[in-house]
């Protein structure tokens, strides 16, 4: 370990007071999901709260609390997000992983201005495309139902998928997939056994990526989505946000839940979210 | 999420030198089905899923599309009425004035601060990694969390914003952040300001480790300091990586919906209206799809004018690299 010089320490300081800032949106978030009513509207506010309070959590748990004005029930909303997020990410995979095969290991033409098509469709704002999605999709009958909002948000998260997946191919070694041809594969099946475990942390991160895209999705589901048992967690804490203003555990409560699998997977994946968003192509 | 679907600088540079080896390649070898096939399946369903509805758009920005024409399949087309309407309509506007804000201020902003915070962290210093980790924790959050968490910090009377502000005295009476007209806009731009922030810093860390070495070293040599060796070194450096982040950072920023509508819809009156809810409100509250379809188009042909400069830029730095 480097010995710690002045710089470095007047450095830290200033980092932890930086990052003591951006963070305390979300630690204000997670203590007062485990702050009391009394707590909550206390003056001055209550920094450190002493004793985590669970009420707000059981609240949109659909557990029995003291309040009778609150109810609301998280589990359908966490169903429909699961449904969603985990159709999306699957059929992000199968769209992606052959194309980002082609784009990395073919030279054919349209190649190029195909990755500039990604790159377009990935700066589209959903707001543009739910107005006419919706016309669509009403004449096709996906409003109110799983399929549609699963289209969409696929959309959403596909072209980054590619754009990751291939540089994941790129960094595997042409001759080591030579060289399983000559053992006898086909590309196909060299593909599927050799390649693809070889790329999994690639494949992890677009998974990811893909299941936080659609989990968190507001647009599409808000648009699509009008029938309260299947909407999902984002459409739940925004129909709180009109109803039960007052009840900020449960509201924060409801927050920090759907926002832990963002959280624990870009603590964990760190280094593959940022690798995909700045190495990417380049290698 | 979708404000934040990342996106690679410097990734066109790669492009144009791939470009260049495969159109001799490809000039040589026999055209070949395979790659095509694999490419197919992702290529319809985009077409199918982005392509068409953004076509469809466009067609019905000339229409005269109501609640009505959802249900007999039939509107009449108006020709350019849609856009002078719009035009016409003082809530366009509003709307475009409160876009070029909110989106000004959140670029500079975010901008300023993913800089400096992506120079503090290219020095090395005790638990850099992990305090790097925490500060790119919010990233993915869902954007609904990050607007209750937003509302729940600008409440009047018990908000942690108004409580941290009257304590420094920076303020004598609590603001109303977002009930009132005058400062909802200004809070809907914070939150969007940090949500921006862990973006700037990761695309602004990648272009900073990127910067040769040997010239820092050579300017400390020539005795020059800290801040001399930003201004004169890092900033012409890393100029092409600076303006590709402001300019997807305004295509990511202009075409923010979610935490506006989350936070205020647009609201209180019009203080928050911006392009795109205003687009949504014509559809999905007053059910003019034609003239929503008319506010959309623009949005986007200001959009790909940006992105148009993007890539037009990115192409001509790679002459020079």
């Amino acid at each position: 370990m480097k010995r710690a010089t002045l710089g470095s320490l007047t450095r830290l300081a200033l980092a932890l007071v930086a990052v003591g800032i951006y963070v305390l949106p979300l630690y204000w978030m997670v203590s007062t999901s485990i702050k009391s009513p009394d707590q909550i509207f206390q003056k001055p506010p209550l920094l450190f709260p002493a004793a985590p309070q669970w009420e707000g959590y059981r609240a949109v748990l659909g557990l029995p609390t003291e309040r009778l004005n609150l109810y609301i029930n998280m589990a359908v909303y966490l169903k429909n997000s699961l449904i969603i997020a985990s159709a999306t990410t699957l059929l992000a995979l199968v769209l992606a992983i052959p194309a980002a095969y082609a784009l990395a290991r073919f030279s054919f033409r349209g190649r190029t201005p195909y990755l500039l098509f990604l790159l377009v469709s990935q700066m589209l704002p959903s707001v543009l495309l739910v107005i006419p999605l919706f016309v669509i999709f009403k004449s096709l009958g996906l409003i109110n139902n799983y399929p549609g909002v699963i289209l969409a948000d696929t959309a959403l998260a596909l072209p980054f998928a590619i754009i990751i997946l291939r540089a994941s191919f790129l960094q595997i070694p042409i001759p080591l997939e030579e060289a399983a041809w000559i053992d006898g594969g086909s590309r196909l099946q060299v593909l599927w056994h050799v390649i693809l475990p070889l790329i999994r942390p690639g494949l992890v991160a677009v998974a990811v990526f893909s299941f936080l895209t659609a989990w968190g999705e507001f647009v599409f589901a808000l648009s699509f989505l009008q029938k309260p048992e299947l909407q999902p967690v984002s459409i739940g804490v925004f129909q709180f946000v009109g109803m039960y203003t007052t009840n900020w555990d449960a509201m924060m409560a409801f927050s920090t839940l759907i926002s832990i699998p963002a959280i624990v997977a870009l603590l964990v994946l760190q280094r593959q979210f940022i690798g995909g968003l700045t190495g990417g192509s380049m290698k | 999420m979708d404000q934040l679907s990342p996106q690679p600088p410097r990734t066109l540079l790669a492009f144009q030198n791939r470009l260049k080896v495969f159109r001799q390649g490809s000039l040589r070898g026999r055209v070949h089905l395979t790659p095509y096939l694999y490419i197919l399946p992702s290529f319809l369903f985009l077409s199918a899923i982005l392509g068409v509805p953004i076509l469809y758009g466009i067609g019905v920005s000339f229409q005269d599309y109501t609640l009505a024409s959802l249900v007999s399949k039939h509107a009449p087309f108006i020709g350019l009425r849609n856009y002078l309407t719009v035009l016409q309509d003082p809530a366009f506007a509003t709307a475009l004035r409160h876009s070029v804000i909110f989106t000004l201020a959140s670029i500079v902003f975010q901008f300023t601060i993913g800089f400096g915070l992506a120079l503090l962290f290219s020095k090395s210093f005790p638990l850099n990694n992990v305090l790097r980790g925490l500060l790119l924790s919010g990233w993915q959050i869902p954007s609904v969390a990050t607007g209750t968490i937003f509302l729940w910090l600008f409440n009047l009377d018990y908000g942690l914003v108004n409580f941290l502000l009257t304590s420094l005295r920076l303020i004598s009476q609590p603001i109303g952040w977002v009930v009132q007209a005058e400062s909802a806009l200004p809070a809907v731009i914070i939150a969007n300001i940090w949500l921006g922030i862990p973006f700037n810093v990761i695309l602004l860390s990648a272009g900073l480790a990127g910067l040769p070495e040997d010239v820092y070293e050579a300017a400390t040599v020539d005795g020059a300091n800290g801040w001399q060796k930003t201004v004169h070194i890092t900033l012409p450096l890393l100029q092409s990586t600076i303006l590709a982040v402001l300019m997807l950072g305004f295509i990511y920023t202009l075409r923010v919906f979610d935490v506006i509508w989350i936070m205020t819809k647009g609201g209180p009156g019009d203080a928050t209206e911006v392009l795109p809810t205003l687009a949504y409100r014509l559809s999905f509250v007053h059910f003019n799809f034609g003239q929503s379809a008319a506010v959309a188009v623009m949005i986007l042909v200001i959009l790909l004018v940006a992105a148009v400069g993007y890539l037009r830029f990115t192409q001509r730095e790679e002459q020079f690299a």
